[in-house]
């Protein structure tokens, strides 16, 4: 189906709802800003479920399912090492030692991408079907 | 011992009176002796009718009589010329820190010309338009919240005059230390941020922020639904470059390990290897995983098919303006060219040069040696595999360093757009991941390697006073603060990235029908095909041997 008026029209409402809820943050010391903050969040939501519902029909896409619990573990793997970065600072004193953790941390994050999130996302690639 | 120490303090009390006398002395005669020299200058300047025969030397032009005055009833005062001292330092590096910016927002059309020449002709138009719209969607992003999120806590930068209304950091605590998590005025440069600085420092660091938005547009490129890219721009100039940005350049807990925890002088990131690149080139990888490769990019045993570009003169040409736009990105990073050692700006600019020059060497080498022919894509890339991976350490270093960082980068290109198309099966038809997301890294890395100690901005880095060092120069702290920069685009950014682009996926679908994409994207996502007059044909005989030889 690609671009169509109804996505226009409802990426125009998202725009318009973000831009709202913003000022309403922005401005928040006048109470008319908690008002633009509530309608701003309404026409967010509206968009969003009016792209969700022209969503089926665009006809069949190039990729497969992906695995939503693998790709959830993946996510969680690449952020435990970045946690375990965080928590390696304050424990450990020394440079070298932080040094071993940021490493470890590191190397923790990039195996949760190149070994659980990349299998996880190429599972049902199109090129295997 | 008793007639000594009274003795002493007669002396001490007999001195006090005498410096003080001096000093008044001093001060009496200096005003006077400047007002006179003043009046005197006064006295010699070229009067009207001197200045209505013309200056063609250029020579009484530009005088005491330019130096506008306080109070017309006294004349021109000691306190008028400093004003005017103050604010020509303010008024350089506003023009250079503008200038520069202007140089940065040109390199979008390099981006542009990279990515459309890196792809198919059926898909020219879709990715010109989306080099061309994410300009639009980060600009109003970033002014609406993404500017505030990233600089509303930075106050404090001399060269602009101090920026004091940027004052709000929101903070944590932790294990009793205080760390800056995003900052919080500044949306829609309203309120106290309407103000000079802050609209030079908007303007500078909003073309950085969408310089980080194009590069996801190139590894997404020919399957990326039109929408779903507006949306994701959006929300990535909105929130996810502003965040890592405050952490690195916006007084975040990043900038603070120097203070905080004595790691180097915080993580340092000059002009935006991860700020800017890193965060693109990541977020490019997190969004390629989501959107899949291309149809007919793989095999149904995994082996890869070239697929080739439709015009390598754009590609090369953009990669020129791209390389030039870097003299704005690197040494207007300084954000001043006068005062608190500014000057480096010679140093930064041969830096950038030297560093696209052996990334170039790198990548032609590399790809001639091994794979026989010096190919023009991955030229290309090696250059712009240079110049991101010097952006951040391009203040810190010697030209050597920077000469083997570039090349460093060259090969590393080479290397990593392999691995990622045939390890990892992830479609990047124009090499950002790589380019920009690794080449991003080993510029982070890099500073903690090759930073040399001579650099000298204003006496401190980051809080911490000295300049920053890297290990080959004696101090290990630095690179630890650089892998922790580094696990945090990794473990942060990317899953950020990653969590988002899925739901958005989930919300309005991240890629184009099978149709869509067959047909090609210009005509059913753009209405119009890039170059109409151009007779198509989906599988001509030049495009089957053209991939028979390709060596990328």
């Amino acid at each position: 189906m690609a671009a169509t008026k109804s996505q226009g029209r409802n990426f125009a409402l998202f725009m318009a709802g973000l831009t709202a809820v913003c000022a309403g943050i922005a401005f928040s010391d006048s109470g008319i800003a908690k008002v633009v903050l509530l309608v701003g969040a309404v026409v967010l939501a509206i968009s969003l479920w009016g792209l969700f519902k022209i969503k089926p029909l665009e006809g069949k896409t190039g990729g497969g399912a992906q695995p939503a619990v693998m790709k959830l573990i993946g996510v969680a793997v690449v952020l435990g090492g970045w946690l375990f970065v965080l928590l390696g600072l304050h424990l450990a004193a020394g440079v070298g030692a932080r040094m071993v953790t940021s490493i470890v941390g590191f190397a923790v994050s990039i195996a949760g991408i190149f070994f659980v999130l990349v299998p996880a996302v190429n599972k049902n690639a199109i090129w295997k079907a | 011992m008793k007639i000594v120490r009274h003795t002493t303090w007669i002396c001490a009390l007999a001195i006090l009176p005498m410096a003080g006398a001096a000093i008044v002395a001093r001060a009496d005669a200096g005003p006077s002796a400047s007002a006179a020299e003043l009046k005197s200058a006064l006295a010699a300047a070229p009067t009207t009718s001197t200045l209505a025969n013309g200056d063609p030397g250029g020579t009484i032009t530009g005088t005491v009589n330019d130096v506008p005055v306080g109070d017309a009833k006294t004349g021109l005062t000691l306190g008028d010329v400093a004003n005017q001292v103050g604010q020509n330092k303010i008024a350089v590096n506003f023009v250079w820190t503008l200038v520069t910016g202007f140089l940065v927002m040109f390199m979008q059309a390099g981006f542009a010309m990279v990515e459309a020449g890196l792809c198919r002709v059926k898909n020219a138009n879709h990715t010109y338009m989306m080099n061309f719209f994410v300009y639009g969607c980060g600009l109003f992003a970033y002014w609406i919240i993404g500017f505030a999120i990233q600089m509303g806590g930075a106050a404090g930068n001399g060269n602009l005059g101090g920026l004091q209304s940027l004052n709000t950091e929101h903070l944590i605590t932790l294990f009793g230390t205080h760390w800056g998590i995003f900052g919080e005025c500044g949306m829609f440069l309203a309120g106290h941020t309407y103000d000079v600085g802050v609209m030079v420092i908007f303007l500078f660091e909003m073309v950085f922020m969408d310089t980080a938005l194009t590069i996801v547009t190139g590894a997404c490129a020919e399957r990326w639904k039109f929408l779903a890219f507006a949306v994701s721009s959006v929300l990535m100039g909105a929130f996810t470059y502003p965040l890592y940005g405050n952490w690195a350049w916006g007084g975040g807990w990043l900038s603070q390990l120097g203070v905080n925890l004595g790691l180097g002088k915080g993580y340092c990131d000059f002009a935006g290897s991860g700020v800017v690149h890193a965060v693109g080139g990541i977020t490019a990888l997190a969004v390629a995983m989501i959107v899949g490769p291309r149809i007919g990019k793989y095999n149904r045993d995994g082996s890869s098919n070239a697929i080739i570009g439709h015009d390598i003169s754009a590609v090369l040409i953009g990669c020129f303006i791209l390389a030039f736009g870097w003299f704005g990105f690197n040494p207007g990073s300084t954000l001043g060219a006068s005062a608190a050692g500014n000057l480096r700006i010679g140093s930064i600019a041969v830096n950038t040069m030297l560093a696209g020059c052996t990334g170039t060497f790198g990548a032609i080498l590399y790809m001639w040696a091994m794979k026989g022919k010096p190919d023009a894509s991955m030229s290309g890339n090696g250059l712009l595999a240079g110049l991101v991976a010097i952006t951040a350490p391009s203040g810190f270093v010697s030209t050597m360093g920077a000469a083997i960082i570039g090349l460093v980068a060259g090969v590393l290109v080479c290397l990593s757009c392999a691995f990622v198309e045939n390890y990892l099966k992830v479609d990047d038809p124009v090499g950002a991941i790589s380019v920009h997301g690794t080449n991003g890294l080993w510029g982070v890395l890099s500073i903690g390697f090759f930073a040399d100690g001579t650099s000298n901005y204003g006496g401190s880095w980051n809080g911490v006073t000295g300049s920053v060092t890297g290990l080959f120069y004696g101090d290990s702290s630095q690179l630890v603060a650089q892998i922790v920069g580094c696990a945090t685009l990794v473990g942060f950014v990317f899953s950020f990235s990653f969590v988002l682009n899925w739901i958005l996926d989930l919300i309005v679908g991240q890629r184009v029908s099978i149709e869509t994409e067959v047909a090609g994207l210009d005509l059913p996502e753009m209405g119009q095909l890039g170059y109409p007059e151009f007779v198509f044909r989906p599988e001509p005989d030049y495009m089957q041997a053209a991939e028979r030889m390709a060596v990328a």
